[in-house]
């Protein structure tokens, strides 16, 4: 088993509901894609993967819009983003 | 050039920071304003007790100073001020203020319009209203995505309009 390292997800606007605004999360001491990051937060609470699947959202990796095949590592700084709603 | 952008936790005097920008542009032949306001009911005449925006501690700056950015560069102004709130806001409270220096007015109103049609749309915010019956999350609306989509494909400064007037 890899060593896993904890990474903190600050979770954005209606993101928030489930959970609160901040949660951790366990990834690999290497590393893993978004992608694999999106299946760990859905992982972490049913209903924080049910918005999950049901919105849009955007990674934000320490201040800028990643892909979901883009890397984090732990002490990155996450942000997930639903879609905004402007000012 | 000389725009400024700033989000502010606390209450916007709109007067006295049209007075300041006013001041500074002493000269320049026009300037517009604009403050928006937070409204006392929602869209379906429910009370509204506070609206709550909440903001990223950079991308929600950045989003802003990208807009002020283009604005100077699609339209002939010389300066430009945004103060955006963030945090909880009561109804009648202004959330956003903008101003715009040109030598014309037709820059300074189409700059001015132009900002406020994308913070109202891109700005990275999230926005809830609290009131009697709980809080609710708002999505982003269709009017704003119809108001945005004014300034798509329009290279000059009135083919937006064009557009408007078929609504």
């Amino acid at each position: 088993m890899a060593e896993l390292r904890p990474l903190f997800v600050d979770l954005c606007g209606k993101l928030a509901d489930p959970c609160g605004r901040s949660i951790t999360i366990s990834i690999p001491t290497a590393g893993c894609a978004v992608a694999e990051l999106r299946a760990l937060i859905a992982a972490h609470d049913d209903d924080l993967a049910t918005l999950l699947a049901t919105t849009r959202v955007l990674f934000c990796v320490n201040d800028w819009i990643v892909a979901e095949s883009d890397h984090v590592m732990p002490g990155d700084d996450v942000a997930v983003f639903p879609p905004v709603s402007g000012g | 050039m000389s725009r400024e952008v700033t989000l502010s936790p606390t209450p916007i005097d709109p007067a006295e920071v049209l007075r300041q920008f006013s001041a500074a542009v002493a000269g320049a032949g026009a300037v517009v304003s604009f403050t928006g306001l937070a409204r006392g009911t929602t869209r379906d005449g429910q009370p509204v007790t506070a609206l709550v925006l909440e903001s990223h501690r950079s991308l929600t700056l950045r989003s802003m100073e990208d807009i002020a950015a283009d604005a100077h560069a699609r339209f002939a102004v010389a300066a430009s001020r945004v103060i955006h709130r963030e945090g909880r806001i009561a109804p009648g409270e202004a959330i956003v203020f903008v101003a715009t220096a040109a030598p014309h007015r037709r820059a300074a109103f189409e700059a001015a319009d132009y900002m406020m049609d994308r913070l109202k749309s891109e700005a990275v915010f999230w926005k809830r209203e609290e009131g009697p019956g709980g809080s609710r999350w708002i999505e982003p609306t269709t009017d704003d995505a119809a108001d945005l989509a004014r300034w798509q494909n329009a290279g000059g400064t009135d083919a937006g309009r064009t557009d408007h007037a078929r609504d």
